[in-house]
């Protein structure tokens, strides 16, 4: 799958190139609002990643078009501009996410995994299953190896989401933002305690874990043999 | 420049001398308006005189004849003296009768004569006199002439008077305004020389009262207030530059070893991603200066919308629960329902999660920290308190500073930025901040208004911009407790 990446500096865009390259994608690049448009009304990208202050049509102003053309492929800014609306502002253009530079390539890489990973069946499915754990959509429960286990809240919410995703790297800003709607670093372990929690109903006492800790990147929920 | 000439450039006596020309101007109309109507006044009078005279001497001719009128003239110049009029009596044969009036032609209807003054000083003396004539029975002329010499007096007084006055007054304007146009400069030069100390570098120099009047008060008042202000910026960013370089060199420099026992030791992922997460820390720092600066400047209020405050603080309360039971804390919440407020949901929740974050990271084991969100009359109310150790009274301002760390946790991870955030994004929502002591442990109160309307949230910001003067001494040798400390926020 093709990833169309806009970035005017040069250090960075070899940088993002080389770490979407290694994760497996191809990547095409360019350094103009114009050329953005251009590349994207000819081409059909798996992902557009954006920066907002490029030279000539801002980013913003690209993906308007772009949107406003037709174009339906998955985008995300990647800018330095942070401000308290500048998310919202960057959503409501048309883009799916929102990262704000500096951003470690897992996070990058993680980000276009789940953004291409759309829709698939288990979207409109009533029950979540990964190995032996089964998570009900309409009674609100898990099922583990045929045991019930009852979850609070923010605890299914956690769980649908590492289900949705599993078998692939969710990253610590990835839940801060849509369990718990934060859009910014807590700087404090709400990800590590909610996630022990969770493990200590789903894992504590069955054989195999299912929910995994990628070190320095994130989480992965699946069924390893 | 000379200060006289200054005074005749001055406002006050340009007003001034356009209010004079206007009054010369307006008097010199009232002048001729008045000289007209009153000589106008004056020849009806003298014309009335004469013609009643001569009247009178005509019913004497034709009722008693010659001789009663000759008789009547004598009686009229006796009984007038100096002012008496002048006759001249011509019969119908051509023999003059009588004559006052010297050499002149004879002549029916009005005319005027010159006679000789009657006062024996001034013998070779004429006057100018009005004169009528009228033809009697047998064909004779009587004629009677009077002194006009009143009104061309009383007209040529008033045209004096009227300039002498005019004159005066246009002056005393002048001089009135030269004067306060003087005083204006004086007491304004006071004021200018203390802007240019003020602009030369004596930042703590202040402006004197004007003293003309209230207004003028009032804006010197306003001047220093917002020197004041401005001073209060300057030094709060002084500050922040210092406290920057001061606190970035810390893990800056901690960041510089690793990297140099990196060198020494060969490569080591291990330290590789140590000094990632380092730089990660640094950049964190940075970021949260930029939005507590941002939020000071009062970025992000154009997008306030109502904001249920109830749900936020359960997220957050949710979030960090099993946070707080990792560290042997027990975290509980007592939130009233469908609290709404204006503002940023998103700021609203990391302001709480500093809170209650900071809470959880300050206190000892076994601490029961309690989040609490109620309605008190019109406003809402939300406290954090713990039974933890608290924050001595002495210091409760200053923690709310940034990079003001105590020293009990001096050795822990962090950089002291989390309160200032809190305070920032708490003044950004105009929501009032006080920190009092639990008796043991620390209470944060926030009093917030309820979802107020437009009209109310514009007269807070206009409240602020203009009260406010930052108080930097708050907390120290402050009264009893529980109020420690309020601490009030620029906007």
């Amino acid at each position: 799958m093709k990833l169309l990446l806009l970035e005017d500096d040069k250090t960075t865009r070899d940088h993002l190139e080389r770490a979407l390259i290694a994760a497996g994608y191809g990547v095409d690049t360019c350094t103009t609002g114009h050329e953005a448009l251009m590349m994207a009304r000819n081409n059909t990208y798996g992902v557009l990643i954006l920066d907002r202050m490029v030279p000539g049509i801002d980013g913003l102003s690209v993906l308007k078009d772009l949107r406003a053309a037709g174009m339906n492929s998955p985008a995300l800014f990647l800018t330095a501009i942070d401000g308290v609306h500048d998310r919202v502002e960057g959503l409501d253009a048309g883009a799916d996410d929102y990262l704000v530079k500096p951003v470690a390539d897992v996070e990058l890489v993680a980000r276009v995994k789940a953004l291409l990973r759309r829709p698939v069946a288990s979207d409109v499915a009533t029950v979540l299953r990964v190995g032996d754990l089964e998570l009900d959509l309409i009674r609100r429960y898990a099922l583990r190896a045929g045991q019930r286990i009852d979850l609070q809240t923010m605890e299914f919410k956690l769980l649908e989401y590492l289900m949705r995703h599993s078998g692939q790297i969710v990253t610590r800003s990835m839940l801060h933002e849509k369990i718990w709607s934060f859009h910014f670093d807590p700087q404090t372990n709400v990800v590590e305690s909610n996630i022990s929690r969770l493990r200590a109903k789903v894992d504590r006492g069955f054989d195999a874990e299912l929910i995994h800790t990628v070190r320095g990147m994130g989480y992965c929920l699946e069924a390893r043999i | 420049m000379k200060p006289g000439f200054e005074a005749l450039r001055s406002g006050a006596f340009r007003f001034a001398l356009i209010f004079a020309l206007a009054f010369a101007t307006c008097s010199a109309l009232l002048l001729l308006a008045v000289e007209h109507a009153i000589s106008h006044y004056a020849v009806e009078a003298g014309e009335g005189a004469l013609k009643s005279e001569t009247a009178i001497l005509l019913s004497e001719d034709n009722e008693g004849g010659r001789a009663s009128l000759l008789r009547a003239i004598d009686r009229h110049r006796r009984a007038g003296g100096n002012d008496a009029f002048r006759y001249r009596l011509i019969d119908g044969t051509g023999h003059v009768l009588v004559n006052d009036l010297g050499p002149w032609p004879t002549r029916t209807g009005w005319g005027s004569v010159a006679v000789r003054e009657s006062d024996a000083r001034s013998a070779a003396k004429f006057e100018t006199f009005k004169s009528l004539g009228v033809t009697l029975a047998d064909g004779g002329v009587l004629t009677v002439a009077g002194d006009t010499y009143d009104i061309l007096d009383l007209r040529a007084r008033l045209d004096r008077f009227m300039i002498a006055a005019g004159l005066a007054i246009t002056l005393f304007a002048l001089l009135g305004g030269y004067l306060a146009g003087g005083m204006f400069i004086r007491r304004l030069g006071r004021v200018n020389a203390a802007i240019g100390r003020v602009m030369a570098g004596h930042v703590e120099e202040r402006l004197p009262m004007i003293g003309i009047s209230r207004e003028f008060d009032l804006l010197s008042s306003n001047l220093n207030a917002m020197l004041d202000r401005i001073e209060g910026l300057v030094e709060g960013l002084r500050q922040v530059t210092t406290d920057i370089a001061h606190d970035l060199r810390t893990p800056l420099s901690r960041l510089r070893q690793h990297l140099e026992g990196m060198r020494a030791s060969g490569r080591d992922d291990a330290a590789i991603a140590s000094a990632i997460r380092q730089t990660d820390e640094i950049l964190a720092i940075f970021r949260a200066l930029l939005r507590i600066g941002s939020f000071e400047g009062g970025d992000g209020r154009q997008y306030f919308t109502p904001v249920d405050l109830s749900e936020v603080l359960d997220r957050v309360v949710a979030a960090l629960q099993p946070v707080a039971e990792d560290r042997n804390k027990v975290l509980t919440a007592n939130i009233a329902p469908d609290c709404l407020v204006v503002g940023d949901g998103e700021l609203l929740a990391q302001m709480l999660i500093n809170l209650i974050d900071n809470a959880i990271r300050h206190t000892p084991p076994g601490t029961r920290i309690a989040a609490m969100l109620d309605r008190d009359d019109s406003d809402l109310v939300m406290t954090i308190s713990d039974d933890g150790p608290g924050i001595p009274e002495a210091e409760r301002g200053k923690v709310l500073t940034r990079f003001y760390r105590l020293d009990r946790s001096r050795h822990m991870p962090g950089a002291g930025l989390g309160l200032s955030m809190v305070s920032a994004i708490a003044a950004l929502h105009w929501f009032s901040l006080e920190l009092r002591d639990s008796g043991p442990g620390l209470t944060v109160r926030l009093t917030c208004p309820p979802a107020p309307p437009l009209a109310r949230r514009k007269s807070a910001v206009i409240t602020e911009t203009v009260a406010e003067v930052p108080e930097n001494t708050s907390g120290i040798g402050a009264g009893s407790s529980p109020v420690a400390t309020t601490t009030r926020w620029r906007a």
